[in-house]
């Protein structure tokens, strides 16, 4: 392994100094770069992240139909040329909505892990920075969250707010937070042990400066981690929803509600109505886990001092 | 160390009664009520009989009595009844939960019995052919949900072999043979599950410490491989992977929901959602405080564990 | 749950749509002559008989049936719910005092002949104020403890009917009973509050069960024990896992019931049960449309399929038609017109189904209605329907919401081709809500929501009062579709009081025909489905408004297993 990519996994455990930190924040991305050239399933896991954001993005571009344009006649059609993924129960055209789909699953995805960690962060920062009462009663509420059972949570949350997708995010959102501000605030409280730190606090700097130039870079590589995981999680979650009849609603073209509503139910007369749906779920869970995975190889320190 | 464990309990009591605050709160604000779907699209009731079941289930009261008066019967361990169905709370907790004890306790004995070999392998072959394939083995295990490979499970055993588990639930002790045949599939498909995160844990910690400069002593000094990673690394390897299969739990416990649907066995999970689902409180609230407190000590024991293995912890 | 419902004309439906999906597929729409599912549809349209008669083989004692079922009982007092988890075993523990006709004496699946249960006989006073019914005598209660076998008489009937009328679900029905002699241990007298032909039919219906008083008087509530005269004895209930029911070997009709025991195992999920099906732990088991069926029938060529008979359809759109813009009549209208329901039946129920009416045909007309007959507001034109909208108020649309509870997978279908005919031809925008059961059941008969509900009929009902009177009189607790029309009331309640069958037949045409002119409850398309037998099950088959896995379980004390 090369020099600077020890430096900069010290980086992360520790923390740089001020001039140092947007070097590190390059050498990180650096870093990443020579671990996904290095490994071929973090690289194609990526590739395939890249492929749905893609994809979500050029979803009226690449889709060939509209996805909620209904030909009852042509209702379970198999694969063919002109349906290459078949037709569902009402005759829509299944890849047309399985591209659309992937706009909701990120979005799911994004907001979720999104509200979550930004909340988790908030929480976590506060927590460590400031210790004390304050830190002292909110850790116990995000203990008492955590001890509820996240998808019993979730399905709780959505129940009351009614089930839509937008509803499942924020169940799903809520479901992540006390888990990030747990690590953000362990990662505060070892950036606080540096003597850089002690240093600004010194020099009398604001709370607020010391927090977002110093202690915040810390804190995004475990996030970030944490993150690229929770993506895939919250696409299983906003599917075990929708089997449990508390998800996306119809017509919407959520993988997950394709594969536990149509797919499940005709997947014998029409196995394509759950393959595709359920690759589409497997393969981005998949790419976000293994990703996750590449994150972590790629900037976690204990995993790295091989020397 | 004795301080710091009064402390650690102290801090517990209140992480639970927040816990019951929430759910409690939740299960109120919920739309729908049990009482309407239990007279089966009757249409027959009057306000005045609802009125009167009402006051019999002392749901009339204001929350925060009822809140204080579930408070008193989970503290004096009566939970009450049902409103559904009238049962016993405990008579169904009693008859529930040996079924999901069982059922994870045999996920998990199956999601080791695959992660740890594919960990150990993964790690000591890291970055080779036999990593990927065992990593991809494992964490595809992530990527499916529950239910969808549930569903499959059960559909091709029927098509293919003639046979799925038996259903009708029945106790290991009643006949043994015929509960493990209830229980090994469904419990192969969560624990193929949870063999995911406990496989990762097992590469990462197996691959730091094959690291470590006693291992690599012992391999300087010619041991022979395979003795060296099952001597000394696996054995301090796995003590955080145990931390992990703890902390699965809850996860365990999302997939009994679904697999124990599909699989028509009668456990915690089941109860728990159809519970939410007519929405009756009083189930709801048990089930959900009884876990909460169940992870709530767990992690206490752990964090014990460890501020007794390391003694600077206790002074944080 | 509308567990049970309705029909299908396929006599003479069936054909005109074979023939039109056989044009369109010769047409040269190739992705759906290419479509497996069209082609078995095609097939299978009619091959499924619509009836099993009775076995002529002697019938063979023993065995034990199985079913795996959705649902599982919240609990045993038939005082306090009408849930398909209870009835569909409480009509096996507990006699009626008169039932209709069982599927192996019937003469066809619409036969809604009377016939005596605990009641040998009935008569009725002129004005139908006083019936009397006159009990079979040595009937004894099950030989369990607290009853031990005691022989049945009037005062049980008396002490369960008032019990009835005091608590519970069935207070509504047994209010209208204002006395009740016993002038001897075989005889009930009831005297009704206002005149009422429809008594007896009442005292069939699958939830009008009689339990034993003892347990009531004992235990204080029915909650823990189902003790009755039946021909099943309830041995075994837990939860969640299943029911067994034994034999009752001292059951007043000697012989019967033939099997040793029924076991119930609560199956929640559709995929195992069908599994289970397959494999032999279910001897029977209902599922939703032809190609289910050719899809088992691939794993077991041998099974026997019933295609039940649709005599109405449980669900419709309901409207909020006490609140603008549902209040006026050509919206409702305009909305019915712009719905293609016949697309409905030749798609999502792949031509086996009905375009669906609320009241079981058999009560008005011999045949199943046809399309024409609904009249004109239920053609599909969209052109029409576009300017009657206009001409309410409606040029450019309106925005509305939908809730529903996907009872099974083509309703969430049909939903959804609903609300593109009515974006399409109206330019109504509908927001669906798919709602969790105890959300959407809370919110649907509480007459407070506004907009549209996927709306059910309960499914438990076979006698022509309940159907009509109860569902659409403005008083009714289970008016759930809101419907609010004088007309309707007033020929509702003389319905219940003609005791000529010519006449009630013309009323109650007339108010059909009314409910179709003014769209108060805007039926869907539905299908009753198939219900599925292993080959060796006898007498199991299904009749109009009673499926054997339902409300019409009292059938299987007629089952027998020929192995």
């Amino acid at each position: 392994m090369s020099g600077d990519g020890a430096t900069a996994s010290l980086a992360v455990a520790t923390a740089p100094p001020r001039a140092a930190a947007r070097a590190e924040s390059i050498s990180r991305w650096r870093l990443l770069w020579l671990t996904l050239r290095r490994k071929p399933l973090g690289a194609a896991a990526a590739g395939l992240i890249m492929l749905l954001v893609l994809t979500a993005i050029l979803a009226n571009v690449l889709a060939p139909y509209d996805p909620l344009e209904t030909h009852p006649e042509i209702r379970l059609t198999p694969p063919s040329r002109e349906h290459l993924f078949g037709t569902d129960d009402i005759g829509r055209d299944v890849l047309s909505r399985i591209i659309y789909g992937s706009r909701i699953s990120l979005w799911v995805g994004l907001l979720a892990v999104g509200i979550g960690t930004l909340a988790g962060m908030i929480i976590g920062l506060v927590c460590g920075y400031w210790e004390g009462r304050l830190d002292l009663a909110l850790q116990r509420l995000m203990d008492a969250v955590q001890a509820i059972p996240g998808l019993i949570l979730a399905l709780a949350i959505v129940s009351v707010l009614t089930p839509n997708t937008t509803n499942a995010m924020l169940a799903i959102a809520i479901v992540i937070i006390p888990g990030n501000s747990r690590i953000v605030r362990g990662a505060v409280l070892s950036a606080k042990q540096n003597r850089y730190v002690e240093a600004a606090e010194a020099l009398g700097c604001r709370h607020l400066h010391i927090l977002v130039r110093h202690i915040l870079p810390n804190v995004t590589a475990p996030i970030l981690i944490i993150a690229s995981i929770w993506l895939g999680n919250a696409i299983l979650i906003e599917a075990t929803l929708s089997f449990l009849g508390l998800g996306t609603q119809p017509p919407t073209p959520s993988w997950g509600l394709m594969l536990s509503s149509t797919g499940r139910a005709f997947m014998e007369q029409a196995p394509w109505l759950a393959v595709f749906p359920g690759l589409a779920i497997s393969l981005a869970v998949l790419a976000f886990n293994l990703f996750g995975d590449t994150l972590r190889d790629a900037w976690d320190p204990k995993l790295r001092r091989k020397g | 160390m004795y301080k710091y464990v009064i402390r650690r309990v102290m801090l517990a009591v209140p992480v639970l009664l927040l816990s019951s605050v929430i759910v409690f709160g939740l299960m109120r604000v919920m739309p729908g009520d049990a009482l309407t779907v239990l007279m089966g699209e009757s249409g027959n009731i009057g306000e005045k009989e609802l009125a009167k079941l009402r006051k019999d289930l002392r749901l009339d009261l204001p929350y925060h009595e009822q809140y204080l008066l579930w408070l008193w019967q989970m503290v004096s361990l009566s939970p009450g009844d049902s409103l559904f169905t009238g049962e016993p709370i405990t008579v169904s907790l009693r008859k529930a939960i040996p079924v999901t004890l069982e059922l994870t306790a045999l996920a998990m004995i199956l999601g080791l019995a695959l992660a740890v070999p594919i960990g150990v392998l993964s790690a000591t072959r890291q970055d080779t052919p036999s990593d990927y394939a065992g990593r991809m083995v494992a964490v595809s295990g992530l990527s499916f949900p529950d239910f969808w490979l549930g569903t499959l499970v059960i559909t091709f055993a029927a098509i293919w072999f003639k046979w799925i588990p038996p259903i009708g639930y029945v106790s290991f002790w009643e006949s043994p043979t015929r509960n493990l045949q209830q229980f090994l599939l469904p419990a192969a498909v969560l624990g193929f599950r949870l063999s995911a995160a406990t496989m990762r844990m097992t590469r990462s910690t197996v691959l730091e410490v094959l690291r470590e400069d006693y291992v690599r002593t012992a391999w300087a000094k010619g041991l022979g491989g395979r003795i060296v990673v099952y001597k000394h690394a696996l054995k301090n390897a796995l003590i955080p992977v145990v931390t992990v299969v703890g902390g699965q739990l809850g996860v365990l416990l999302a997939g009994a929901v679904v697999i124990e649907t599909i699989f028509a066995l009668p456990g915690m999970g089941r109860l728990t959602v159809e519970a939410i689902l007519y929405r009756d409180y009083p189930v709801v609230q048990t089930n959900v405080m009884l876990v909460a407190a169940t992870l709530v000590t767990l992690n206490l024991v752990v964090d014990l564990t460890y501020a007794w293995l390391d003694p600077r912890i206790r002074y944080r | 749950m509308p567990t049970q419902g309705s029909n299908g004309d396929r006599s003479g439906v069936s054909r005109r749509q074979f023939l039109r999906r056989a044009g369109g597929a010769a047409a040269g729409l190739s992705a759906f002559a290419l479509a497996r599912p069209s082609r078995s549809v095609a097939q299978t349209a009619s091959p499924y008989p619509e009836w099993i008669p009775a076995s002529t083989k002697p019938a063979k004692r023993g065995g034990t049936l199985t079913r795996a079922s959705a649902w599982d009982p919240p609990m045993l007092d038939p005082r306090m719910t009408q849930s398909v988890g209870l009835f569909q075993f409480a009509g096996l523990t507990s006699n009626r005092l008169v039932r209709y006709t069982f599927a192996d004496e019937a003469a066809g699946p619409g036969d809604m002949g009377l016939k005596g249960d605990l009641a040998e006989s009935w008569t009725t006073s002129a004005d139908h104020r006083i019936w009397t019914f006159k009990l079979r005598q040595g009937v004894k209660w099950q030989n369990v403890p607290p009853l031990n076998g005691r022989e049945l008489t009037s005062a049980d009937i008396k002490y369960c009917f008032e019990a009835y009328a005091k608590e519970g679900v069935q207070t509504f029905n047994f209010k209208e009973i204002e006395g009740i002699e016993t002038p001897d241990k075989y005889t009930v007298r009831l005297h009704m509050q206002s005149p009422n032909v429809f008594v007896a039919q009442a005292l069939a219906e699958p939830i009008s069960i009689i339990f034993a008083r003892e347990v009531l008087e004992e235990d204080g509530d029915l909650k823990k024990r189902c003790i009755g005269t039946g021909p099943f004895i309830l041995k075994e209930h837990t939860r969640k896992v299943k029911v067994v029911l034994q034999r009752n070997p001292d059951y007043w009709d000697k012989g019967r019931p033939y099997v040793d025991e029924y076991v119930i195992l609560s199956t929640p999920d559709a995929a195992t049960r069908t599994a289970a099906f397959r494999t032999g732990q279910a001897d029977f088991i209902h599922v939703a449309s032809p190609s289910e069926v050719e899809v088992l029938r691939k794993t077991n060529p041998n099974l026997v399929a019933q295609s039940y008979f649709n005599a109405l359809t449980p669900f419709g759109l309901a409207m909020s038609q006490d609140k603008p813009p549902f209040s006026d009549v050509r919206v409702r209208r305009a909305l019915a017109m712009a719905i293609d329901r016949q697309r409905q039946v030749d798609t999502v129920y792949e031509g086996h189904g009905i375009l669906g009416w609320g009241v079981p045909y058999m009560y008005y007309q011999d045949k199943a209605p046809t399309a024409a007959q609904f009249g004109p507001w239920w053609q599909y034109k969209p052109a029409e329907a576009k300017k009657l909208l206009a001409e309410a108020g409606h040029p450019n649309g309106f925005s509305t919401t939908l809730f529903y509870y996907e009872y099974f997978p083509q309703m969430t279908s049909q939903v959804q081709l609903v609300q593109a005919d009515l974006k399409k031809n109206l330019n109504i925008d509908v927001k669906i809500s798919k709602l969790d059961y105890t959300t959407y059941y809370g919110r649907y008969v509480d007459p407070k929501w506004e907009g549209l509900s996927w709306g059910f009929q309960s499914g438990h009902a076979v006698g022509l009062d309940e159907r009509t009177y109860q569902y659409m009189h403005s008083k009714s607790t289970k008016n759930f579709f809101r419907v609010n029309d004088p007309q309707i009331d007033e020929l509702t309640t003389k319905l219940r009081q003609t005791s000529d069958p010519k006449e009630q037949r013309a009323i109650t045409k007339r108010i059909v025909d009314r409910e179709f002119d003014q769209v108060l409850r805007l039926w869907m398309p539905y299908d009753n489905g198939f219900m599925i037998f292993q080959p060796h099950m006898r007498n199991g088959a299904a009749l109009a408004l009673r499926r054997t896995d339902a409300y019409g379980s009292p059938q299987i004390a007629r089952v027998w297993l020929d192995k």
